[in-house]
């Protein structure tokens, strides 16, 4: 096994995941699966390989740099829990 | 024969040669839904009490129903990603994709099931409870995209929108007995498709004819400015070629998927659908995709969780969807509500997605990854230099049943080799229906190189008329 | 034992705020003054299904940005996603070109403690987004003390310039002239007004300190500086702590301090840093710049502050002292160069603009480009001084009288009663007379030769100067006293 539980629970926390006593055996189970398929890899000379792009050659478009207001912003701050008048209010932050 | 019965070139002709009202078609298939769904379980949000509005009384698709996968957003309607984290969330805008549809005249029925955020394919890991296949109701339809697979199997809807990032359009298509495309990457705009893996994502349609999708591209595909990964100048002709043939084309199987097991009537299907190639003229060849073969599975994960992690960042609780409102700290917030919200797949592919972008791993499998794409595509590109199409299943197996117990999740992920290896390189795929066995129907696969999506849709009509049109499914018998 | 010395090693990074009307990947506005939460949209809310869009204007600023600093522009650079939770940033992730990023490196010249000019290397410059506001409502003001913090995404989004230098500053003071300098280019480039005030300028700093015994402390990566005097202080506190854990012997752990501005003192960072290797945005495809856009923007970039003033200095003979003021403010020397346009002597107009225009922007706390006074104006007036159509006196007489009631020269004139030409001919003859008159006991010591080193003179001038209201020329009245007095 390349990750133990403890491991694994880290990076959870890092996801912002609290796992239960069963998650954390299937993910830790299911993790260590997985780093033993993407082992292949290593059986590839990748050194001169160029991480993917499309052959076509797409370029990044751009746009105008021109106004256009959203004109529904209350339906955007309507789908929050968390409104408090025109503002997202949030606990505490511990420090800026 | 019902109106919910006709396919969606005859609903559209019939509606245009006024044989039958728009209402009478809503409410033929309101009413075919109210009698199947209690079985089928296809919807996650109908919005059918009442007809909506019809946008352009004069569209190409004026009074069609329609239902959509519900991971395209719709403004005003809810939109969950068949996940509890998304709560009762009503984007304030719609995606590309849909707002053609509505613009060409398409009645929405409502938003349809799927695997959380896409990550599935039984349409079984849905926060709402599995949906059915119409065909045999104790199975599964297939996923993602499973439920608007079944909607138009089972005759809700002479057709739908899903997505495939691994197959997901494709396979339920194959489950359930319909005709599903995944276009090339960059033909239909991904603005409004709540992300699994931005990179492999693609909207296709779902009809139980393959000039029912031809219809359906002509009003999706196309350049959007809103989606930077959407291609300008391409070509979106849609229009059936009656002159089409297959004559002198070649048609290739992957060597290294011929030592592979197929279930009997899968194999049977290739070598019928081989046969008909042939006696249309076509030329059946072999090509070698060493790398796909061994790479596509772990290379596709690796990419689809590294790209599904950060785009599943967003859901803190703080802007919409499921919340929490009295954690003690911000910290303490994000984790209740993304350890309530997320289903253990979603959890699952998070932590691996981190785990394979942390600075130690990065290089080893992140980037690795993304190298081995190249290859995979480079191959993919070398075998089209032989052949013009590449026929293979689309699964190993006929769909399982519900509930049955899951093998390893590795071993679950080595049966989409049919199908990821079409998104690593930005393929259009077609899965085509080639008759049942028993009451399940089988499905097949044609793949071309980019930008070929007319063409396979071209072939597709013509193996449509040796091997049949499926029925609309009822397994429900409702 | 010979004593320790230390020799700090720093470097910096310092965030900008780039010029544009709409936001990075959406076309909000920038507005971040607006009310809370009204400039955003599904894009800069992150919400799902939404796509960026490039912002074709922030790509150009970023590269006048980059060639303020001596930068050159990659042909092809990528945006990625930096990875890490935070209630104002939206997505859960920050687009943000740092691992390729628009610009190659370059470099800012600042003085070394000998006054001896030393290049700060500048790593690179990337184009990413800001995040949202984020206010805290602790009633003593203090964010460990907030119960709530509130979140506006105004700011979600809007397009900034990270600039990262190499660790070549060695003091606070070389810090400071680094981002003065830094800043003062890119506002002359358009690329940003940095205006400090509204937050467009914010700092990091990595500080670590080399021992002359050879030790070398870890790097501590300061945060939360948003003014200059903040870097400084900020960078000293944290050389001298550093010193005197290594002077006690010590180890500087390596760490994220945050910067307590009201405290004056670093403290560890709580939040984690999470050192997440990015992924590439699979969103945005990759930018490339050609070599035919790289030009078209060059050419749009106007003289820096540094050559402009060795111009001044070498053209005009401007002092270098002078110069410098001049260029120090992008509108204060186009407002300069404005009156020399016109004609007016370049010597004299900057000492005008360098005393009179910017005593009165000072008293009034204007700035130049709400100055009322226009260049040609000014150049006409300095003009008349010259010509000695108006002394010295009444020229600034006229030129306050201007800046206070927006009139023009004659109108100005005509108020303050003055005479053009001044007092002179009989008018003065007889004002000297009437001096001399009334001051026997000087003209007699005049006469008599005591008056050796001339202050009688100077006196007796210095009267009729008084009597006259400053409208006479000081030379046409010391020489017709000199004749008066023989």
């Amino acid at each position: 096994m390349r990750l133990d539980a403890q491991q694994v629970n880290e990076i959870a926390q890092e996801s912002r995941l609290l796992l239960t006593e069963q998650e954390l055996d299937g993910a830790v189970r299911y993790i260590n699966n997985f780093l033993d398929m993407l082992d292949r890899f290593k059986e590839l000379d990748l050194k001169d390989v160029e991480p993917f792009s499309f052959a076509e050659a797409l370029e990044c478009p751009l746009r105008d740099d021109k106004v256009i207001p959203f004109t529904d912003t209350e339906a955007i701050l309507h789908e929050s829990g968390h409104v408090d008048g025109s503002y997202f209010k949030v606990p505490r932050i511990i420090e800026e | 024969m019902e109106l919910y019965e006709l396919n969606l070139r005859d609903a559209i002709a019939g509606l245009r040669d006024k044989k039958f009202s728009a209402s009478e078609l809503f409410d033929s298939c309101k009413a075919r839904i109210d009698s199947c769904e209690g079985k089928i379980h296809a919807f996650i949000t109908r919005t059918d009490s009442t007809p909506q509005p019809c946008a352009n009384p004069s569209g190409l698709l004026a009074g069609i129903p329609t239902v959509l996968k519900d991971n395209l957003c719709t403004r005003g309607i809810r939109t969950t990603a068949a996940s509890k984290i998304l709560g009762e969330w009503r984007p304030p805008y719609d995606a590309t994709a849909w707002k053609s549809l509505k613009e060409a005249g398409a009645i929405l029925m409502g938003k349809v099931n799927m695997d959380e955020f896409a990550m599935g394919n039984t349409c079984g890991n849905s926060a709402f409870g599995p949906t059915h296949n119409p065909n045999d109701i104790s199975r599964v339809p297939g996923g993602s995209s499973g439920g608007s697979a079944a909607a138009v199997s089972a005759g809700y809807v002479p057709f739908s929108l899903g997505s495939d990032t691994g197959g997901s359009i494709r396979q339920p298509a194959s489950f359930c007995g319909v005709y599903g495309l995944k276009p090339t990457y960059g033909m239909v705009s991904r603005y409004g498709l709540i992300s699994y893996g931005s990179s492999l994502d693609q909207i296709g349609p779902f009809a139980r004819t393959v000039e029912d999708l031809q219809v359906i591209m002509s009003v999706i595909s196309g350049h959007d400015p809103m989606d930077s990964s959407s291609f300008r100048d391409r070509p979106h002709d849609f229009s059936r070629k009656d002159d089409f043939s297959l004559k002198g084309k070649r048609v290739a199987l992957v060597k290294e998927f011929q030592d592979f097991t197929l279930d009997a009537p899968i194999a049977e299907a290739m070598a019928k659908t081989r046969k008909i190639l042939e006696d249309e003229g076509a030329i059946i060849t072999e090509i070698s995709l060493p790398v796909v073969a061994r790479y596509a599975v772990a290379c596709y994960y690796a990419l689809a969780m590294s790209e599904a992690h950060t785009n599943l960042e967003r859901y803190d609780g703080v802007r919409l969807g499921y919340t929490v409102k009295d954690a003690p700290g911000i910290k303490e917030m994000f984790e209740r509500v993304r350890s309530y919200g997320f289903g253990s797949e979603v959890k699952a592919r998070i932590i691996a997605g981190t785990c394979l972008t942390e600075p130690t791993r990065c290089e080893e499998y992140y980037v690795a990854a993304t190298k081995v794409r190249t290859l995979i595509a480079q191959e993919f590109t070398r075998a089209f230099g032989e052949t013009e199409f590449i026929l293979q299943p689309v699964t190993p197996s006929l769909p399982g049943k519900i509930g049955e117990p899951e093998e390893d999740a590795m071993k679950g992920y080595e049966t989409d080799l049919y199908t990821l290896p079409v998104n690593l390189a930005g393929l259009p795929g077609l899965s085509f229906f080639t008759g049942y066995a028993g009451s399940l129907p089988v499905g097949l696969q044609l793949i071309g190189p980019r930008w070929s999506d007319s063409d396979l849709l071209n072939t597709g009509i013509i193996l449509e008329r040796h091997l049949g049109t499926p029925k609309i499914a009822n397994g429900g018998e409702c | 034992m010979p004593e320790l010395t230390f020799t700090p090693v720093i470097g910096i990074e310092i965030h900008i705020r780039l010029k544009s009307d709409s936001k990075l990947f959406c076309s909000c506005s920038t507005n971040t003054d607006a009310p809370a939460n009204t400039n955003i949209c599904p894009v800069c809310m992150g919400l799902p299904g939404t796509l960026p869009h490039l912002n074709h204007r922030v790509v150009e600023q970023g590269m006048l940005a980059g060639f303020a600093l001596n930068c050159g522009i990659r042909p092809k650079s990528l945006f990625f996603r930096k990875s890490y939770f935070y209630p104002d940033l939206p997505k859960g992730h920050q687009v943000s070109q740092c691992d390729l990023p628009i610009t190659t490196s370059g470099y800012i010249e600042v003085h070394d403690s000998d006054g001896n000019l030393k290049k700060i290397r500048v790593h690179h410059l990337h184009l990413e987004e800001d995040v949202g506001s984020l206010h805290h409502s602790g009633s003593d003001g203090r964010l460990e003390g907030a119960a709530t913090s509130y979140v506006d995404y105004n700011r979600s989004g809007t397009p900034l310039a990270e600039i990262v230098s190499e660790p070549d500053v060695a003091s606070s003071a070389e810090a400071v002239e680094y981002v003065m300098t830094l800043r003062r280019r890119v506002i002359y480039s358009g690329a940003s007004d940095v205006e400090l005030e509204k937050g467009m300028m914010r700092f990091d700093a990595n500080v670590s300190m080399k021992c002359s015994d050879g030790r070398w402390g870890k790097k501590v990566e300061v945060k939360n500086m948003n003014s200059f005097k903040a870097l400084e202080r900020a960078i000293e506190y944290e050389i001298k702590r550093q010193r005197k854990i290594m002077l006690q012997g010590g180890e500087v752990m390596q760490e994220t301090r945050h910067w307590n501005d009201a405290k004056g003192v670093t403290s560890p960072s709580r939040v984690k840093e999470s050192y997440r290797k990015f992924i590439v945005e699979p969103d945005l495809p990759p930018l490339y710049i050609s070599q035919e856009w790289i030009d078209r923007v060059a050419a749009r970039m106007p003289e820096m502050p540094d050559v402009k003033a060795n111009r001044y200095v070498a053209d005009w003979g401007i002092p270098r002292e002078v110069a410098e003021v001049l260029t120090d403010d992008k509108n204060l020397a186009a407002y300069f160069e404005g009156c020399v346009e016109v004609g007016a002597n370049p010597v004299r107009a900057a000492h005008w603009v360098r005393t009179e225009v910017l005593r009165v922007l000072n008293e009034t706390g204007k700035k130049i480009g709400e100055f009322t006074v226009r260049p040609e104006v000014l150049a006409g007036l300095v003009a008349r001084v010259d010509d000695g159509k108006l002394s010295t006196t009444q020229g600034k007489e006229v030129f306050d009288h201007m800046c206070a009631s927006g009139s023009g020269i004659e109108e100005s004139i005509k108020a303050l009663g003055i005479t053009e030409g001044g007092v002179a001919g009989n008018a003065l003859t007889e004002i000297i007379a009437s001096v001399i008159a009334a001051n026997p006991d000087v003209l007699e010591e005049i006469r008599s030769g005591k008056d050796k080193k001339g202050k009688k003179l100077k006196f007796l001038q210095g009267l009729v100067m008084k009597e006259t209201k400053g409208q006479a020329k000081p030379q046409e009245v010391a020489e017709a006293i000199a004749e008066a007095v023989k």
